[in-house]
């Protein structure tokens, strides 16, 4: 029991990053049409921005809001203005292989610029367990968790309390409209990346201690944010967040009690039976299809 | 005579918004059925609904009898019901022989002997004489992309007659043609109607264009049923007047 | 085809004939792997080009296929059994994949495939009893047809030729009957392809699960090419590859993979300057492509040609336009 409680935390940790990831690909996905392929790369970088402003002398809380803007700019602005905006006149299609070319980039440049070996990445809170009903729990779990947790309740009022944020969901749900009731739609597409950018800044500083900061990271990532992103139905934000949790658990229980070496298997299996028996995920709708 | 197309009280949301509200009606063979009313009443989800491309949220069609609420479109139009669209969908990269081709391919043999068999699938001749009909045949083997908007809204009804459908549902078939070509237009479908005893619904703007093509109109609005009958009855009745200058 | 589509084609087709008797023996190498990767890439250009269908599996694919005839050769299948076999098994796990996956709108293949590409790679990396996991499977032997002995680099070259030619004619004939105009439509406009009657799903789960078994022919050649197959050539990188190969080239064009899979080839002999830069290199390329040029080097191509014949044709156009239309 005391083992369950342990991996639920723990799982429900990842799950929280996971859930951050996964949100900011739906975003992007309902507001511009954007299968963003990178999205797993997106989370391996700032982690190295993070490592590059520490090795050129900030501490690591400058560093860590360093590796936010550069996210900002490089993952959001960027981003838009050089590979979405020239790319979505040609379609859906076209965006997804640039994405996909530019996952590739990202992971080669991270390699080749700063290095192939995995590095140690500071954690939020110095590594301690605490006990709780016999059950050992890292505090850094818990600090993964509550920053996660902040990060998903602040977006949701944001997105449901302030003007901007609604003004965001009705860009998202039907730009047409938007655009009638006089919403600056191109201005909300921009938000909507800038706050992917952050999303996935945040969950490389969360994750990076866990896995470490490694080129590779973005395979594993990206395959979860898509996972999740599908499991909670692909147009849904709060699918995105249950999706993530329920990954992160699910991923988490099965490494401990099935074989280690077929540990990578168990998203993918979901994958494919959420595809199989529920296409639309669990909070999705049964997609029309229109003129 | 069982009814062509029977629309049972169908209703369509999306969400909180009720796009069509407990519409029900029937095409009887060898009608040109005009449905008519202002933005928003609901025409095109109606069409959609039935032609399969939306899931109503209640209510039933049948196709000659037979249910096809929620059929996927491709079922349908071998079931002899095709349509035309509002937005121009040819296949520009196509011929215009190639595109009358497709229209007509998938409704001979199976997919096995369209795999073996000819090229055209058999259909050269019946598209050669489609293209006469419409008067396109000097343009047959140009690329449909380049043909004129009026050109390529003849092509866009060709298409939909090339599997010789018993229903042909117009969406706005007028929707800017220069007035030649609208005379042109109807004028073809008129003589197609009488040829081949098809029947037509059609959805549509303008009013010149409904009164001098269809011999029955049907009035929504708001997503309602309002009015039905002869062209000059509807003209004249006060409700669909005041449904139009209410707007 | 046009004059010099046709004589650019004869040229390349005794080029590929001549060229192993002036190319070394790592030359053969080299265009022996163009040969068979074209075959892999000429499956992935029906999905993608053709049913519109993004696939990261098709690596994958190449991967079962090699498996099957490295597992089943040495057993003393035949090797056209075997290649047969690796065909017909990965047309049967295309379908499966593509079945479910292609029910739903946006582009799950994608995510399916990008899912089985790693669960693939798993199983042959874990089940060591099977496929031999990390050390791999050697030594798959080169058939002999007839009494001619395929052994040698130059013989086993004609071979793959002797493979890819007639399942690139067998391809230009699916594409020139009405599959290939419904591939367009499914491209093109699928809404207005059903509201004819075609029935996209299946049209697209068909030429995903050939595609996929043209994938599994070209690993059947791929392992006795190459004599040591494992896992990881056939992880997500080369799946990717073959996705680059047929962008490049132009996908939904015919030529396009052979194209795209002679720069994948030469490239990193090209690029052997840049030091191990070239992937970025690739990457960045193709994402410059996509902005200015989605339809791939044959692509360009076909526009260089257009803009100078359009400019010998443009005033006899102009005159027929003004001459004709109702």
């Amino acid at each position: 029991m005391a083992s369950f409680i342990q991996l639920l935390v723990s799982g429900l940790a990842t799950g929280a990053i996971y859930a951050l990831i996964a949100v900011g690909f739906t975003l992007l996905w309902q507001t511009s049409q954007t299968i963003n392929f990178a999205q797993g790369e997106f989370v391996m970088l700032p982690a190295f921005f993070v490592l590059a402003a520490m090795n050129a002398g900030a501490p690591f809380w400058l560093a860590c809001l360093i590796g936010i803007a550069l996210s900002i700019v490089i993952l959001g602005v960027l981003f838009k203005l050089i590979i979405v905006d020239p790319m979505l006149k040609y379609g859906v299609l076209p965006l997804v292989i640039s994405t996909i070319a530019l996952s590739l980039f990202l992971k080669e440049s991270a390699k080749d610029f700063y290095s192939s070996q995995a590095q140690p990445f500071p954690t939020l809170v110095p590594a301690t367990d605490i006990h709780i009903f016999d059950a050992v729990i890292s505090t850094q779990s818990l600090a993964v968790l509550a920053v996660a947790i902040l990060t998903v309740v602040a977006l949701n009022i944001l997105l449901t309390k302030t003007r901007l944020g609604r003004q965001m969901q009705a860009t998202a749900q039907n730009p047409t409209l938007a655009r009638i009731l006089g919403i600056p739609v191109q201005r909300m597409v921009l938000y909507t990346f800038l706050l992917n950018a952050v999303l996935v800044a945040i969950a490389s500083i969360l994750v990076s201690p866990i896995y470490l900061a490694k080129f590779t990271n973005g395979e594993t990532l990206g395959m979860a944010a898509f996972i999740a992103a599908i499991i909670g139905g692909f147009n849904q934000v709060r699918g995105a967040i249950l999706g993530g949790l329920i990954l992160g658990v699910l991923d988490n229980l099965s490494a401990a009690y099935i074989s280690s070496q077929y540990r990578g298997a168990f998203p993918l299996i979901i994958l494919i039976a959420v595809i199989l028996l529920r296409p639309q995920g669990l909070l999705g709708r049964v997609e029309e299809r229109t003129v | 005579m069982t009814a062509v197309l029977q629309v049972s009280n169908l209703r369509k949301a999306f969400g909180g918004v009720v796009a069509v509200d407990g519409v029900s009606f029937e095409v009887h063979p060898g009608e040109i059925l005009g449905i008519i009313g202002p933005n928003g009443s609901g025409k095109s989800t109606l069409f959609n609904c039935v032609l399969g491309q939306l899931q109503p949220s209640a209510g039933e069609i049948r196709i000659d009898g037979q249910v096809t609420t929620g059929a996927r479109p491709c079922d349908l139009n071998r079931l002899g019901v095709s349509r035309t669209f509002q937005l121009l969908q040819v296949f520009p990269q196509l011929s215009v022989h190639d595109n009358l081709i497709l229209a007509g391919q998938e409704h001979q043999g199976t997919m096995s002997s369209r795999l073996f068999g000819r090229t055209d699938a058999g259909l050269g001749d019946a598209a050669a004489q489609m293209i006469e009909f419409f008067r396109l045949s000097h343009l047959a083997e140009e690329q449909a992309g380049s043909l004129s908007y009026g050109q390529q809204k003849l092509l866009d009804a060709a298409m939909a007659f090339m599997a010789g459908p018993r229903l042909v549902l117009l969406d706005e078939p007028a929707g800017g043609v220069n007035l030649t070509m609208l005379g042109n237009l109807r004028e073809r479908l008129q003589a197609y109607h009488a040829e081949r005893k098809a029947t037509f619904v059609v959805i549509e703007h303008q009013m010149e264009f409904v009164m001098a093509l269809c011999t029955r109109v049907l009035v929504l609005a708001e997503g309602r049923l309002i009015a039905e009958g002869a062209p000059d009855e509807i003209r004249r009745n006060p409700i669909v007047i005041e449904a139009y200058l209410g707007h | 085809m046009t004059r010099l589509g046709t004589a650019v084609l004869v040229g390349a087709t005794m080029a590929a004939i001549v060229a192993p008797f002036f190319l070394k023996p790592y030359g053969i190498f080299l265009i022996s792997t163009w040969a068979v990767l074209t075959i892999a890439a000429i499956g992935l250009n029906l999905t993608l080009g053709y049913a519109g269908q993004i696939s990261l599996a098709q690596g994958a694919f190449v991967g079962i296929g090699a498996y099957t005839v490295a597992l089943l050769t040495p057993l003393g299948v035949p090797f056209f059994l075997a290649f047969l076999a690796a065909g017909l098994l990965c047309f049967a796990v295309g379908w499966g994949l593509g079945y479910p996956a292609l029910r739903v709108q946006h582009h799950y293949l994608a995510f399916v495939t990008l899912a089985f590409t790693t669960l693939v790679f798993l199983v042959l990396r874990n089940e060591q009893w099977l496929t031999n996991g990390i050390y791999g499977i050697t030594g798959t032997p080169r058939p002999s047809i007839l009494g001619w002995s395929t052994s040698g680099a130059r013989d086993f070259y004609f071979f793959c030729l002797g493979i890819l030619a007639p399942l690139s004619l067998a391809t230009w004939w699916m594409l020139r009957s009405p599959w290939g105009r419904a591939f367009v439509a499914l491209r093109e406009n699928p809404l207005r392809a059903l509201s004819l009657g075609l029935d996209t799903r299946r049209y697209t789960l068909m030429a995903f699960a050939i595609g996929s078994s043209l994938g599994g022919l070209s690993g059947a050649l791929y392992a006795p090419l190459v004599q040591f197959i494992e896992p990881n050539s056939f992880a997500l990188g080369l799946s990717f590859n073959l996705l680059l190969m047929v962008i490049v080239g132009g996908a939904g064009n015919f030529f396009g993979p052979f194209v795209g899979a002679l720069v994948a080839v030469l490239l990193p002999e090209w690029l052997r300057i840049t030091q191990g830069y070239y992937l970025i290199l690739y990457a960045a390329a193709i994402m410059v492509m996509m902005a200015f040029c989605p339809s791939g080097l044959l692509g360009l191509a076909e526009r260089a040609i257009k803009s100078l014949n359009g400019r010998r044709a443009g005033a006899t156009a102009a005159v027929r336009a003004e001459g004709a239309g109702p």
